[in-house]
């Protein structure tokens, strides 16, 4: 990949501010700065301001059930360990000894009691505390053990499961951080406990973050053209192959964070999922309205501001098998401009029967993974982009992307009033851009607060 | 016994193994689904993790970024053949370099020899000059059918943990 100029000296790129002034023009307009999709700067200012002051998606509490079952994570690209201590709290530490730095985490799952430094053997208790120095006595009398502790991410919270840390100590709680959006968000994760099944898939892609999770915020513009072939053979959703009668509803104005919900008026469709596994459902633990909605929804996508996206699919891998519901979880990690990593877990109700939730997980690898039949395909057009975005010619002309469908005269998209949920929601959520302007604006503000 | 063609039934497994990776690298896949596989065919690639030595083994039992059987790997096939198939549009080019074979275990009661080899996938896109590098052992399961040798089951165990590559939309 090229390298990108714009941090060099004696370039003529122009500083972040004045890209991050352009970019605000840009919003006004329905549109955002192509250049902010790879550029050192950006990149350096986002790991500072978006990703050390957000609530950012650690794991979910399945991955580690036992006590002392850890996960290494990252914060943007800082390292933490995701643990279950030995009081059964889950806690996520910065994974770099107090004594020299080392990390002490050099597997990226397992269980101990301990961690213990290579280095100098400094041991460290799940809990982060510090419990042993080789040669204390001699070398180091006076160190306060207490004091000398693993640092830990200052706010960890979780959401029915889902542990989310910021690094900002002046951080609101994660409820007022999710705001409204924790009204859909109970739709997937508290009408039914949902459990990851078995480890992630990881993989390295030559595209900015911000593009899937603008994507996920809800291009559903993009499904005809892009996932076309994945259609063609059978295996989309009923929705998507246009068996079911549907509508598309695009959520925005909720907190930052976006929404996109098929709805199949009328049927208890619940993503696809059969009732042998609805009946594990805990409709009592949703409002009436939320539970109407759970129960008419086919596709179902969203992104939380920054990096977690998620798909909830009712497909199959092979059209001569039944659908089930598929869920996939993934963030979109920062690595450097221009490039990231995907993280990507696929996720079952809990209470489902074990053959179910096998087909689930088939179903997940063969659309949403590194070999998904409808992810290769986004992956294909997406690592254009930052060549684009890094050219001398996208200041030249103020190269901008367009996220104006929706708008002016006669467009098909329009707010709907009667929908019982918070937002502004929009019917024939596939021709507006509302949903993904929200991300821009809301990466526009992080970004720029602290300046 | 095996009614082969070959000095030795290693050679003979060879040299399927080499006529398979030509039907691969040349993207022959409509016929590598309908000559290389057989229909109760098993085919996975567990994901790997970093695990402390102490631990059994790097790779799951419960995941994977391939777990398909005939149906699948069809659906698969056909999608590549598209012409809206992005992901291959144009085409990452492939070479397969398949080494190390040995037998493992030959079962001639029901037709079925177990070997192991190496796999090297070297792939670019476009201008590239640096590879995407795929690096795995596989475990295969082939079977005699009609004087032939039929893939039956294969577990690829990848040496990666991130896979360095933006999509698989090869079969490894």
């Amino acid at each position: 990949m090229a390298q990108n100029r714009s941090g060099g000296t004696g370039g003529s790129r122009s500083s972040i501010d004045s890209k991050l002034e352009r970019m605000a023009d840009a919003l006004e307009e329905g549109e955002a700065l192509l250049e902010i999709l790879h550029d050192d700067e950006v990149f350096e200012r986002e790991l500072e301001e978006i990703f050390a002051k957000s609530w950012v998606y650690i794991g979910h509490e399945s991955e580690i059930p036992e006590e002392g079952d850890y996960r290494q994570r990252s914060i943007g690209k800082d390292p933490f360990i995701f643990v279950r201590d030995e009081n059964g709290e889950v806690q996520v530490l910065w994974d770099s000894c107090r004594h020299r730095g080392t990390k002490l985490c050099r597997a990226e799952k397992g269980n101990t009691t301990h961690f213990r430094c290579p280095y100098h053997g400094w041991t460290y208790r799940n809990t982060g505390e510090l419990v042993g120095v080789p040669q204390k006595g001699n070398g180091f009398p006076d160190l306060d053990m207490e004091e000398k502790g693993l640092h830990g991410a200052p706010n960890v919270e979780s959401y029915n499961g889902l542990v989310f840390a910021s690094l900002d100590p002046d951080a609101p709680d994660l409820e007022t951080y999710l705001g409204p959006s924790a009204w859909y968000l109970d739709l997937y994760f508290k009408l039914a406990d949902m459990e990851v099944i078995g480890d992630p898939h990881r993989w390295e892609i030559d595209t900015d973050w911000k593009t899937p999770s603008e994507n996920f915020y809800g291009d559903n513009y993009h499904v005809p053209m892009g996932h076309k072939s994945a259609i063609d053979v059978g295996i989309g959703s009923a929705t998507a192959k246009g068996e079911k009668e549907s509508e598309l509803y695009a959520i925005s104005d909720v907190g930052g964070h976006a929404f996109s919900i098929y709805q199949i008026p009328g049927e208890d469709f619940f993503w696809g999922h059969p009732p042998e596994v609805t009946e594990t459902f805990h409709p009592e633990r949703l409002t009436d309205e939320q539970y109407q909605i759970a129960r008419q929804s086919g596709v179902s996508l969203g992104t939380i501001f920054p990096n977690l996206s998620f798909i909830y699919l009712g497909g199959s891998d092979d059209p001569e098998k039944d659908t089930v519901g598929t869920f996939c979880l993934r963030q979109w990690q920062p690595i450097e401009p221009g490039k990231m990593e995907a993280w990507n877990w696929i996720m079952a109700p809990k209470d489902a029967p074990q053959e179910y939730k096998d087909r689930v997980y088939e179903v997940g690898v063969g659309t949403f993974s590194l070999s998904g039949n409808f992810e290769v395909d986004d992956i294909g057009i997406w690592d254009g982009i930052p060549e684009a975005a890094d050219s001398v010619f996208a200041e030249q002309v103020n190269a901008t992307t367009v996220f104006s469908m929706g708008r002016g005269e006669d467009t098909l998209a329009e707010v709907d009033d009667s929908w019982p949920g918070p937002g502004t929601v929009y019917r024939e959520g596939g021709m507006t851009d509302e949903n993904q302007l929200e991300f821009y604006r809301k990466w526009h503000q992080t970004i720029s607060e602290a300046h | 016994m095996w009614d082969i063609d070959a000095r030795s039934v290693r050679e003979s497994c060879e040299k399927f193994l080499y006529t398979e990776a030509q039907l691969l690298d040349d993207r022959d896949l409509l016929e590598w689904h309908e000559t290389i596989i057989t229909d109760d065919i098993e085919y996975r690639i567990p994901i790997r993790t970093t695990k402390e030595r102490s631990a059994e083994t790097e790779f799951s039992d419960e995941s994977f970024h391939m777990i398909e059987d005939w149906g699948s790997l069809k659906v698969r096939v056909e999608r590549m053949e598209n012409d809206f198939a992005w992901s291959e549009d144009p085409p990452s080019r492939n070479r397969r370099f398949v080494s190390n074979v040995r037998v493992t275990d030959e079962n001639p009661e029901n037709a079925e020899v177990s070997i192991r080899s190496n796999l090297l996938i070297h792939r670019l896109r476009a201008s590239d000059t640096d590879p995407d590098l795929l690096s795995a052992e596989r475990r295969d399961t082939l079977r005699r059918v009609d004087g032939s040798w039929q893939l039956t089951e294969r577990t690829v165990l990848l040496d990666h943990t991130v896979i360095g590559t933006p999509s698989l939309s090869i079969i490894l």
